[in-house]
């Protein structure tokens, strides 16, 4: 097994507010992307601030390369860090932004001009090389900023919801960028965000975080089929919640008696059914829930079809031929083809009934 | 009439009042002044015997001197000290800078002459100062007030909280994620300061000298009061030519000069300004 470029050991850091994050233990291979997720204030930038040195964490250990990096201050890391926003030096050109660090590295002058303008153009924007940032839009700042880190060949790169403060079509256009540079350079990445549909299009694998602790850390796949926890079901993609019961063997979900997912074992009493709107389906066969359309919403190729089951509202994705005979009113009956379950003491920490179906409702 | 002639009037008669203000209370005074400056103190005749007479008086010269030395060491201490205490303030966490913070311009609410009064009776020869030292058995105290030195003391107590409060929101206006990003690419604290919160920030300082150098060379309050007998600062000699020896022309004479030494002062801060505006726009 090669050595992980970034190792974080038992890391724990609480602020005077009592945020903060406790016991985050995280290996990062070489050229590898990994994403920390959570909802804000789960304690996602503490972990990248403190990977950068700008929060020196109250105990664990953050190595890079095996070296220890905790006593260096951020100058001395090999790390550098692409902020949220405000990221360039107003007062210098883009040029200047990008060969500061080289210029403090007392690189050549020859050297720097070459390694700028390659820089430059790996971001698409060798023609603003003159300008000030202010003359640039965001998604050029963005760039730029993203080229100025890149240029100081940090062992690992950190990126703070660099895309955050852009409109949604420019972030998914910076994001393929990102994931191509990351491709072709071979640089490991931190990056952080709240977006659960970023993470999980541009990561080798994700942190789940939530209350300052890891939830789960996966693959998006993974993640996203084999959720570990209701939190983690819940903030990463759109699901429904249902109540059910089980006597630790079998579920009952309103009039429906299920088999537990192969390997769950499920204490009796209450516990709560996670069940993505994808894997719902319509179906004849008897055991099955009944259900009348309340709503039925066309969003491109395929609809969102909302049907009431005994009071409950259960989201399901239906091919878009097939929901033109979908009328509201009428009655159908709708099948599982896979779901998770999670025990009532689980929900009853992490999220409430309620809450986390009005959750699944928005995400 | 046409709508833009209409507009145009309708601007003019805005600026107007304030104009006609400007003009009796500033401008009328003003070429009033040189006017008066320009007949001779001794002859009455129409010429430059005043400000002849002002460079060669050795005593007149000597105040000028003085005046404009006295100037510059308290702007430069006080821009000097407002600076370092703006970037503690900004960058210091501890309780120190928290209560600085809290207490640093409460000199501004202070009137200049109880102030002026304040420091002698700390600083004079029988002041507490003194007293408390002799406490200890140090009977020698330096010559503090009534001399350069008292001067000096006074204008860093007037100007220090100013300029430090100008500063500090300057440098508050100055993004973290800047700081950190340069520290990221690996900047020492001095390369911090020099590259990244000095050219953000030297504006406001412009802002901050010229009031400083402005507010200390017409000062009259604290070197009435504080000074030395001779030499004495512009204002106070200005004064006492004024209304002791009654020389009108002479006084006027003193005043255009101050007014102009203000003026290069402001020459080279809105020319800095528009610098700064042609790299904006």
């Amino acid at each position: 097994m090669t050595e992980p470029q970034l190792s974080i050991r038992q890391l724990s850091k609480r602020f005077k507010t009592g945020d903060g994050v406790s016991d985050i233990t995280l290996d990062v291979q070489p050229g590898e992307m990994v994403t920390l997720l959570g909802p804000s204030g789960c304690g996602k930038t503490t972990v990248l601030r403190s990977i950068g040195g700008f929060l020196e964490p109250d105990s664990g250990d953050i190595l890079i390369r095996g070296q220890s990096v905790l006593k260096l201050p951020p100058e001395k890391r090999p790390t550098a860090m692409v902020f949220q926003s405000y990221n360039l030096w107003p007062h210098m050109t883009v040029y200047d932004n990008l060969a500061f660090g080289l210029h403090i590295r007392k690189h050549k002058k020859a050297h720097i001009q070459r390694a700028v303008t390659d820089a430059l153009e790996l971001v698409q924007l060798a023609p603003a090389a003159r300008k000030y940032p202010s003359e640039l839009s965001g998604g050029q700042q963005q760039r730029v900023a993203l080229a100025r880190a890149l240029l100081l060949e940090p062992d690992v790169l950190l990126l703070d919801e660099p895309f955050s403060a852009l409109d949604a079509k420019l972030r998914m256009e910076m994001r393929e960028e990102l994931r191509d540079i990351q491709m072709r350079t071979g640089m490991t990445m931190v990056f952080v965000t709240h977006d659960q549909e970023e993470a999980l299009s541009i990561s080798d694998r994700i942190v789940v975080m939530h209350a300052g602790q890891i939830e789960q850390l996966s693959t998006p796949q993974d993640i996203y089929d084999r959720p570990s926890s209701l939190f983690v079901a819940s903030f990463i993609g759109r699901i429904n919640l249902l109540p059910a019961v089980s006597d630790g063997t079998r579920i009952r979900l309103q009039s429906l008696e299920l088999e537990p997912q192969p390997g769950q074992a499920l204490l009796p009493g209450a516990c709560t059914i996670a069940v993505r709107p994808e894997d719902v389906y319509l179906t004849d066969e008897q055991h099955s829930l009944a259900g009348t359309i309340r709503q039925v919403m066309v969003l491109g190729h395929y609809a969102e079809v909302s049907v009431v089951c005994d009071e409950q509202i259960i989201k399901m994705f239906v091919p878009r031929e097939q929901a033109v005979h979908l009328l509201n009113g009428q009655a159908i009956r709708i099948g599982l083809r896979k779901f998770t379950a999670f025990p009532e003491q689980t929900a009853g920490i992490t999220v409430s009934h309620t809450a986390a179906s009005q959750a699944a409702a928005t995400v | 009439m046409s709508h833009s002639v209409k507009r145009g009037m309708l601007g003019l008669a805005l600026v107007i009042p304030s104009f006609l203000i400007l003009f009796v209370v500033v401008i009328l005074p003003i070429l009033y002044a040189v006017q008066e400056s320009l007949i001779d103190q001794n002859s009455g005749e129409f010429g430059l015997g005043n400000y002849i007479r002002m460079f060669t008086e050795p005593a007149m010269r000597t105040n000028i001197i003085y005046t404009l030395n006295v100037t510059l060491v308290s702007t430069v201490i006080a821009l000097l000290v407002s600076y370092a205490l703006a970037v503690y303030l900004r960058f210091g966490k501890g309780w120190m800078a928290r209560w600085i913070n809290r207490l640093y311009f409460i000199p501004m609410f202070v009137p200049g002459v109880i102030a002026t009064y304040g420091l002698i009776t700390l600083y004079s020869n029988h002041g507490w100062m003194a007293r408390l030292l002799l406490l200890i058995g140090i009977d020698t105290f330096p010559k503090i007030i009534y001399s350069y030195s008292g001067l000096l003391l006074a204008n860093l107590w007037f100007n220090i909280p100013f300029a430090t409060m100008l500063l500090s929101s300057a440098l508050a206006a100055v993004p973290n994620s800047v700081v950190e990003s340069a520290r990221d690419a690996g900047a020492s604290s001095l390369q911090l300061f020099f590259r990244f919160i000095l050219p953000l920030s030297y504006k406001t300082m412009w802002v901050a000298l010229t009031f400083i150098f402005m507010g200390i060379i017409g000062s009259f309050t604290a070197p009435f009061l504080i000074g030395a007998n001779s030499p004495q600062v512009l204002g106070v000699a200005m004064q006492q030519v004024f209304s002791n020896y009654q020389e009108t022309h002479t006084a006027s004479a003193m005043a255009v000069f101050m007014f102009l030494l203000c003026s290069v002062m402001g020459y080279f801060y809105i020319r800095t300004m528009g610098q700064d505006l042609d790299k904006q726009s």
